[in-house]
């Protein structure tokens, strides 16, 4: 390019330039404090509409009352002070939407924060918009695949459902969904991780964590941080999910995480009261169900009229110890299709993840496992419940007969084999031929102590010598006669193999 | 059973509406008596400044700030007093000009709630982003 060129650019965008004035409405700022500004004049202005500050920054009318208007602030103001002109952008609080976003990590206005430049979009998508009807939609009918083996075998997420990760803190509720998001590798899913009021020093640990391992290639990482404004973490879930929405309109399945909506009502409990609205229970205000019940009906699953796209929701609540019947955490247990509850006992048992598989349920995705998962699955579950039921029995008597004292091995075997490091994901056959291998007893003579280096040696030699097998589960998705007897046969031999090894 | 203010100020308008100056007179003492009856006498900016929108809005009289870089010449103020008659209708323009340096040029009408701004400073500002995008 040389210099004529920008000289001639220049002269023309000048040219084009038109000094047109039109007619704005403004208002005038009365009172400004805590993010949220009360503003006379601007009538005619709209519910959720863009307000513009003297400062550039941009508000939102929230309370349209008879003399005033009450609106919070996304961003500073501290040099907004009484008597500023506010004008109305005519325009509904909206969000750029592109592909160009995948990738990058940006605040809750579409504005990257991660140093690597603009982001070019051309489309906006207004943040709040009412989720799909009945016509456009489809029952769950695939799964997610999660890696976790206690999740997918006995709590399966289906796309597009809304599945809750409950529990208090420090129990791995983010690892979950982190999890989650890195075995979405090659699996055609486009995932948002939107972070609502955490530690800048978490979510840059996210974000490393989800770069190094390449999961950034299909993540867009939404941040309102613990130091922005409430207004912007109150908008975070809402503009994560208007950019899942736009995948969801082009086909694609995308993956949702909110972490966390204790946070989000906190946020909005805030705007609620210093707004005036009068508060309720918790002191939150009367609609803060509907804000999260608005938000998460817009996880859904289209049918193909509609381009079959999806939306899943993994929606995370932090209880305060173990409280579920607290306001919130009740609130998001109705809206939601099925929970996983993280316990801390659990998790300082040395069981990791710390599900508790007896309250955790799915409502929607047994439906969208895959049948090989569906068999192993339910001898699992069942397997499982025995053993909490004897386990607790046996406590008192040292007496067993030996069905009863085998169940009881099996059982602590399977719990063995339900726990899985962090950032261990494993692949859903992967996952069939070991949960085939516990149910059946193959593991039965391993101790208890072992089974775990047993499981990771069993998958080393499924990858290097028994590559058929796993590839045929993977294919035909079914235990059918020939994967059963392929499966076995593999595993007979690794035990072979394993026992001259020791 | 609490007023606002516009809800006094139209009341105000409305008995006072087409009466002699003697009339007026005892209409508003009677009108003050109700209001410290009510205890609403802090409400009376409020009210004055209502009715005073009210009585504007009803007698076509639009009351319009005009913000330039230097005072406007007669001429100028007379062209306005057109074009704002002509836009909103209205029957008499009150302009109150109101100089700003910082505007550097061009000027700047509010009427009520709109604002048509025609300054330098905000061309000059819509250029700047026009360039950068």
């Amino acid at each position: 390019m040389n210099k004529d060129y920008i000289i001639e650019q220049l002269k023309s965008q000048i040219a084009g330039f038109e000094a047109e004035t039109k007619t704005e409405k403004v208002g005038t700022v009365m009172e400004i404090g805590d993010g949220v500004a009360r503003i006379s004049g601007l009538t005619d202005v709209m519910a959720s509409e863009m307000l513009e500050f003297p400062n550039g920054e941009f508000g939102v009318a929230l309370n349209l009352e008879e003399e005033r208007v009450g609106a919070m602030v996304l961003g500073g103001y501290d040099d907004i002070k009484e008597g500023d002109q506010v004008k109305s952008t005519g325009k509904i609080l909206s969000v750029p939407v592109s592909d160009n976003f995948i990738g990058r990590v940006i605040n809750p206005l579409g504005l990257p924060i991660d140093g690597k430049g603009d982001i070019k979009a051309d489309e906006f998508y207004p943040i709040e918009k009412i989720a799909p009807g009945v016509i456009t939609r489809k029952s769950v009918h695939q799964p997610v695949q999660t890696g976790i083996k206690a999740i997918d075998a006995m709590i399966p997420v289906g796309r597009g459902q809304r599945e809750l990760i409950i529990g208090d803190r420090q129990t791995g509720k983010t690892a979950i969904a982190v999890d989650t998001i890195l075995n979405q590798k090659g699996q055609d899913m486009i995932c948002i991780y939107v972070a609502i009021g955490q530690k800048e020093s978490k979510v840059a640990r996210i974000v490393g964590e989800l770069t190094e391992r390449g999961a950034m290639e299909y993540t867009t990482v939404v941040v309102a941080g613990a130091s922005d404004p409430a207004a912007l973490s109150y908008i975070a879930p809402y503009a994560g999910c208007a950019l899942g929405e736009y995948f969801m309109d082009k086909g694609k399945d995308v993956l949702i995480v909110y972490d966390d909506l204790s946070r989000h009502a906190w946020a909005y409990r805030q705007i609620s009261l210093i707004l005036r609205r009068p508060p309720g229970r918790e002191a939150y205000p009367g609609d803060v169900f509907y804000v999260h019940s608005r938000l998460l009906e817009r996880s859904a699953k289209l049918n193909e009229k509609f381009g079959g796209g999806s939306i899943t929701a993994l929606p995370i609540i932090e209880t305060q110890a173990g409280d579920v019947s607290a306001y919130i955490p009740t609130n998001v247990i109705s809206i939601t299709d099925g929970q996983i509850y993280l316990e801390a006992d659990l998790f300082y048992k040395g069981i990791r993840p710390a599900l508790n598989v007896g309250i955790s349920v799915s409502r929607v995705g047994s439906s969208a496992q895959i049948k090989a998962m569906k068999k192993v699955a339910g001898k699992l579950r069942l397997d499982i419940a025995q053993f909490r039921e004897l386990e607790a029995f046996a406590q008192f008597g040292s007496d067993l007969d030996d069905a009863t004292k085998q169940k009881i091995e099996r059982g602590k075997r399977t719990v063995e084999i339900l726990k899985q490091g962090q950032y261990e994901p494993m692949a859903v056959e992967n996952q069939v031929a070991i949960l085939y291998a516990v149910t059946n007893g193959f593991t039965d003579d391993v101790e208890v102590s072992k089974v775990r280096d047993w499981e990771k040696d069993f998958h080393k030699y499924l990858k290097s010598s028994k590559k058929d097998v796993l590839e045929l589960i993977a294919a035909k998705k079914e235990l059918s006669d020939d994967v059963v007897a392929a499966l076995e046969g593999a595993i007979k031999e690794f035990k072979e193999v394993y026992q001259s090894e020791k | 059973m609490k007023y606002t203010a516009t809800q006094y100020a139209k009341t105000l308008y409305e008995i006072t509406n087409g009466r002699s100056e003697q009339e007026t007179k005892e209409d508003v003492s009677g009108f003050l008596r109700l209001l410290v009856k009510n205890g609403d006498m802090k409400l009376k900016d409020a009210i004055m400044k209502r009715f005073g929108e009210i009585y504007d809005a009803k007698n076509g009289i639009i009351e319009a700030e005009v913000i330039s870089r230097e005072k406007l010449d007669e001429a100028a103020a007379d062209r306005l007093i057109g074009f704002i008659k002509n836009k909103y209708g209205a029957k008499e323009v009150v302009i109150k000009n109101r100089i700003d340096e910082e505007i550097k040029g061009g000027i700047i009408i509010k009427v009520g709630d709109e604002l048509m701004d025609g300054s330098v400073a905000r061309q000059l500002a819509k250029l700047r982003n026009e360039l950068i995008a």
